[in-house]
């Protein structure tokens, strides 16, 4: 049996917004740059990068949010470009590998895995680079464990982990600690 | 930016750990990939999939899919054969796979239908709106329902024409053995009554490479040529392949090759490439096919494989006897399981002096997606029996393992139960080296309660693909920097990075000036493949070789300049160097003076080919079966979780004899991640089927080690026993570390609660299970 | 499926859209709908996102514990200070889920309606005695979770209803519990056996939330009669074992799996009652 209470909110006059299912436009930050494409409401962030602004440092590699190639940050959180919609990043700050050097300065996690050698082949390499670098944003770098724990999620099929594990901890000692927290 | 250059003399030749090439556009993420090629205009493919395992195709209605929007072609089978006859059959060893069915269908997820469309989501939709009737055959699920006999995969067996000593089996019928080798050495069945004898069953499941990037080929015609940009580490083969299908000159088929984003054996041969090139050829467009991840696995698979084996000893600890049946699936089209049903087959009884040896390997074909190489190239499969069976036969015989082992193992100058004589594989160093870091004789505190300890030790021998052809081509530019033409691909292995440190060695030069070409068939000249571990020894060489030519080239020019003989002149870093005037004539001027030009080239170019001596007949053996072998060998300290049979691996040493390391930080990179994949097939990686379906061909239910899966330790080895003809001694790694692994894990668990365990993977479910049969107290 | 998204700006409108249109699935985090699009198994005639609509990922700290909107992150319920404080529990259980990225885009209300039964915040959810308030152009009802989860992938969602609210009362003063996760393949693998456990100051009572290891997941509560931990861990697994019925896949046997849920509730209870002492 069930029971119902009045609904809190009076039903307001027909206001939203149907958007699709053909393609609409949208307005995306990325990289600090506004850019406006026209894309279905079912493209995932994922295909917009790619093929709609040619961002295509951002791999895929299994379009199920298994493998986390295309990690990217989304209001300076990571996220899983292959799991979210274009259409739900408007308004919203969205960054890649394409930004995360400032014009021909490195950031740190670059340098520290070229320096590592953190990779093999470099697939799955910038979304390694931006979930490490959100990782010790989030404060989970404290040891290896952490880092193993924070790490998961983003797939080296080269296997050159103890290598990328070896660059978090450079980075992290460098600037003293686990990072702040979120 | 801060890219690694290295000061002026810092050394960036042979044994360097001179940073990776185009490092600085992997952590940009300006590294360009095949897909990454931008495809506005180009018209996209989706295949429609046969849905039965085996099943004659009786008809196909493609009106809904080609009347659908933004469908500009929907493609057949049978409109391929219509135009290309025969000649659509492909295939490196048998000719026998079709870019789309024809008539009939052999596995699950065979594509029977392509579509080109404006985009990718129409041509899957359209893809989806095919509908196919088919009449079902019985279907052949594992090696045992092939070896009944009861249907077949094939009519009649379609070796390709290339193969001279494949030519017996054309057109033979009545079979699914697709290719048997035979080894036989003294009389291992008698030999195998005397002293103690142990024998299992063993099997090693069909797994995935998964390479993070996915397989793709672009394809498009110009004028009269076809050109392919696509994921393969065989562009030479391909280009031959593809030239083959449509009928045409190799000059008018161009391959392009990008860096893989890794392979491991899953982008050879014939993946998307002929499918694509048909696609472009008959529609004169640009065609661009992606392969999704479920699209991915079925495109090839590691060969799941049997062996029924056994092995023997005499009372003085020596092998007396090896016997071993191997069973490989080759799923539905042969691709290159003949080939490693008898390279693998050859050594099935491992590393060791055994004076009676039989050996059958048979490559079978089932209904289920074609089986390929994959790294290690069906040794590790034979690996998991041999590496089992001694361990055992040890424990049988009341012997520590590891010095049973080192007893019997092959040494230098020892000739092979294959008949080849034992070079450049050190075997018994990289046990010792294994053994001493995991600390083999110290005491082991074996654990209590739940958790129990073990260690174990694995030791692993593979042969380098022989005979194949390396060339190479050097341009000595005038300004003293230089342009290396090979078509090795890098796929992450380093080739990129090591080829211009063998060029930097022998011209003294720093290897920051040396440029590789992408691979490029128009330019780039003939390679076999990059694959089995082969390209730093055979491309090495090649390369090893023209910067010699170039060395006397320089030296002949500088004779020239001096108008005398040669013989005071040596090549250093500062140009030509008369020893006896302390006269230095540089390169930029030797070249400008030759030329009398700025920004000429020098151009020498070499071939390297190696050669072997095929499998006698009657005994399966040969003088020269390989031009080297690997060696390589684990151990591994673990913990087995008893109420829940999960294995951690604590500690797990790797050893490698490459020869000579060029980049030892490549080495290490090669060992410790060839053993990371390794440990996810001892532990969990396995392709799961059911009557023929892919069970877990997605990356949510398809296992991959993660960095939560590490050992505690892992400790990467290099050992140099140099090879009298690599170059600077050197050979290739990207195998050896794979091979041992499994054997190791399990025989550590042997060790840790007294259970063995014969069919991998050592899921925790077969740990416990093995335990509960075996009545191990909890 | 090609569905159109609609982005209500308000409750009322998103209740109208989902009573209106046809074959309505709401949008919260989406990772999971993201999921069942590629793999072709979602057949959605209409999306209804709920990002523009105020107010549903809030986290507000009541007299009973918290209320929790729907749109809030797993992630936030991971490293919010109210949570930690008021539930430790869901905010323990809420960090295991998947990694960080599926966290910091999956919402609360779309991991619960997704109904999946190997899910983890369930488990800690059904410990805690959580309810679940549904609304639609009907009204608002509260649901407890431990009538949610009614069959495989089924909720007690009914058509025309969205999740407005997760209230979650806060852990009683002085018990102890935790969250224990076994996968049964590779470490970062969907696990195979899960348990959330929580004992009370008094010892009187083990509740206990099994994930994975039947077609929905599991609640049970055991009476404890004043022995040693041993003999909550005998009490426990006797009650647990009749409840599991878990479904045979390629991470293993139904026979293993229950093996594992037995072993991973042992883990839990033992884990909770050393952190009481």
């Amino acid at each position: 049996m069930k029971s119902y209470q009045a609904i809190r909110t009076a039903p307001a006059p027909d206001s939203a917004v149907v958007r699709g299912p053909g393609e609409v436009a949208v307005r995306l930050r990325v990289n600090g740059e506004t850019r406006t494409m026209s894309v279905e409401p079912r493209v995932s962030l994922l295909d917009a990068l790619r093929d709609r602004l040619e961002l295509t440092g951002t791999k895929k590699g299994c379009n199920q949010g298994a493998c986390g190639a295309c990690t990217v940050w989304v209001d300076r959180r990571r996220v899983l470009a292959c799991l979210t919609l274009a259409i739900s990043c408007e308004n919203r700050e969205v960054a890649t590998i394409e930004g995360l050097a400032e014009g021909d300065t490195l950031h740190p996690m670059q340098q520290a895995f070229l320096d590592a050698d953190a990779f093999q082949c470099g697939y799955c390499t910038p979304g390694q680079l931006m979930s490490a670098v959100a990782l010790l944003a989030e404060g989970h770098a404290g040891d290896d464990a952490e880092i193993r724990e924070w790490m998961s999620g983003n797939i080296c099929r080269c296997a050159a982990y103890p290598h990328i594990r070896a660059a978090i901890r450079r980075v992290r000692d460098e600037q003293g600690g686990s990072g702040a927290a979120d | 930016m801060t890219q690694t250059t290295p000061e002026p003399g810092v050394d960036t030749g042979v044994g360097s750990r001179r940073s990776r090439v185009g490092a600085a556009g992997k952590v940009l993420g300006q590294l360009r990939h095949v897909a990454d090629r931008p495809h506005g205009g180009c018209a996209h493919v989706a295949v429609h999939r046969s849905t039965r395992p085996h099943a004659r195709i009786t008809s196909i209605d493609v009106s809904e899919a080609a009347a659908l929007d933004g469908v500009e072609g929907v493609v057949t089978g049978a409109d391929l054969y219509k135009v290309l006859g025969d000649r659509m059959f492909t295939g490196p060893a048998f000719s026998d796979q079709p870019p789309l069915a024809v008539d009939r269908v052999r596995y699950v997820g065979e594509p029977v239908v392509a579509v080109l469309a404006r985009d990718v989501a129409t041509a899957r939709e359209a893809a989806e709106l095919v509908y196919v009737e088919y009449e079902d055959l019985e279907p052949i699920y594992d090696v045992a329902d092939a070896l009944a006999e009861r249907a077949f995969v094939h009519d009649a067996l379609r070796p390709s024409v290339v193969f001279g000593d494949l030519r017996h089996l054309s057109g033979k019928t009545e079979t699914n053995i697709a290719y048997q080798y035979n080894l036989k050495l003294g009389d291992p069945e008698s030999a195998a009554t005397q002293g103690t004898s142990v024998g299992f069953e063993f099997w090693a499941p069909p797994v995935h490479h998964v390479p993070i990037e996915l397989p793709a080929t672009i394809g498009w015609v110009e004028a009269d040529r076809l050109e392919l940009y696509s994921t393969t580490q065989t562009p030479s083969y391909v280009r031959q392949s593809v030239a083959d299908m449509l009928g045409l000159p190799l000059s008018h088929v161009r391959i392009r090759v990008a860096p893989l984003g890794g392979s491991f054996g899953s982008k050879m041969y014939d993946r998307l490439e002929p499918l694509i090139a048909a696609l472009a050829w008959l529609h004169r467009r640009e065609v661009r096919m992606v392969a999704s991840r479920e699209e991915a696995f079925l495109l090839t698979t590691r060969h799941g494989a049997g062996v029924i084996s056994s092995m023997s000893a005499d009372a003085d600890g020596n092998l007396t006897s090896a016997i071993a049946d191997v069973r490989y699936d080759t799923g539905a089209y042969a691709d290159v399981g003949p080939r490693i049903t008898a390279k693998s087959g050859m050594i099935a009884a491992g590393p060791y002096k055994i004076p009676n040896v039989a050996i059958r390997s048979r490559c079978i074909y089932t209904n289920k997606p074609s089986a390929g190489p994959f790294r290690g190239f069906g040794v590790p499969q034979v690996t998991w029996s041999h590496e089992t069976l001694i361990d055992e036969l040890a424990r049988a015989r009341g012997e520590d393992p590891a010095g049973f082992r080192r007893r019997n193992l092959l040494r230098e100058g020892d000739e092979s139960y294959m008949g080849t004589v034992m070079h450049s594989a050190d075997f018994v160093g990289c046990l010792d080296a294994v053994t001493e870091a995991i600390g083999w004789d110290k005491p082991l505190d074996r654990g209590s309660g739940r958790w129990r300890r073990g260690r174990g030790v694995a030791v692993g021998i593979k042969a380098v693909l022989t005979p194949t052809v390396a060339n190479a081509v050097l341009q000595l530019n005038q300004d003293g920097s230089a342009t290396l033409m090979i078509s090795t691909v890098d796929m992450g292995q380093g080739s990129d990075t090591i080829m211009p440190q063998i060029v930097a060695e022998v011209l003294s030069m720093d290897a920051e000036r040396i440029r590789v070409v992408a691979v490029d068939t128009d330019v780039t000249p003939y390679d076999t493949i990059t694959a089995g571990s082969r390209s730093t020894y055979h491309t090495g060489n090649a390369v090893r070789g023209v910067a010699e030519r170039m060395r006397e080239r320089l030296v002949d020019l500088a004779a020239k300049r001096a108008g005398g003989s040669s013989r005071d002149l040596k090549l250093t870093a500062d140009g030509v160097l008369n020893t006896a005037s302390g006269e230095v004539y540089r390169i930029s001027e030797l070249i400008h003076e030759h030329f009398g030009a700025r920004g000429a080239t020098l151009t020498e170019e070499f071939n390297y080919t190696t050669s072997w001596q095929p499998y006698d007949k009657e005994t399966g053996r040969s003088a020269k079966a390989t031009e080297h072998w690997f060696a390589g060998a684990v151990a591994v300290q673990l913990l087995v979780d008893r109420w829940t049979g999960r294995v951690r691996v604590e500690h797990l040493v790797v050893a490698g004899d490459v020869g000579r390391a060029i980049n030892p930080t490549l080495v290490e990179q090669q060992l410790a991640g060839s053993a990371i994949m390794g440990l996810g097939h001892a532990l969990f990686d396995e392709l799961v089927f059911d009557q023929g379906q892919m069970l877990n061909s997605t990356l949510l239910d398809y296992q991959l080690p993660s960095v939560k899966d590490l050992p505690g330790k892992l400790t990467p080895i290099i050992i140099e026993s140099p090879h009298a003809t690599g170059p600077f001694g050197a050979k290739g790694v990207g195998e050896t570390g794979i091979i041992p692994i499994a054997p190791a894990v399990a025989n550590a668990v042997r060790d840790a609660v007294g259970v063995r365990i014969t069919r991998l993977p050592l899921s925790p479910e077969r740990v416990l299970q093995a335990m509960d049969e075996a009545g191990v107290e909890k | 499926m090609k569905p159109p998204l609609h982005q209500p700006t308000s409750l009322a409108e998103a209740c109208e859209l989902l009573d209106t249109l046809e074959e309505t699935m709401v949008y919260g985090g989406g990772t999971a709908i993201q999921i069942l699009i590629k793999q072709g198994v979602l057949f959605a005639g209409n999306l209804v996102d709920l990002s523009r609509v105020p107010g549903l990922a809030e986290i507000e700290e009541t007299a009973e514990g918290l209320r929790v909107g729907p749109m809030t992150t797993l992630r936030r319920m991971e490293t919010s200070e109210v949570v930690r404080r008021r539930v430790p529990l869901a905010a323990q259980t809420y960090g295991h889920v998947a990694n960080p990225r599926v966290r910091n885009t999956a919402s609360v209300g779309g991991n619960i309606a997704h109904g999946d039964y190997r899910l983890d915040p369930p488990t800690a959810l059904l410990v805690l005695g959580a309810r679940v308030e549904l609304t639609s152009v009907r009204g608002t009802r509260t649901v407890p979770i431990r009538d949610f989860f009614v069959d495989f992938q089924v909720t007690a969602v009914e058509p025309g209803e969205l999740i407005t609210a997760l209230h979650i009362p806060a852990a009683p003063a002085g018990n102890s519990s935790t969250f224990v996760k076994m996968s049964s393949l590779g470490e970062n693998d969907w696990p195979a056996a899960s348990v959330a456990a929580q004992v009370d100051a008094e010892r009187r009572t083990l509740r206990l939330g099994l994930g994975a290891l039947a077609h929905v997941p599991r609640y049970v509560e055991v009476p404890l009669d004043g022995g040693g931990v041993d003999a909550a861990v005998a009490a426990a697994t006797a009650a647990v074992e009749p409840e599991l019925d878990p479904i045979p896949d390629v991470r293993g046997s139904a026979d293993y799996k229950r093996k594992l849920g037995l072993v991973a509730t042992e883990d839990a209870v033992r884990r909770a009652w050393e952190e009481a002492r």
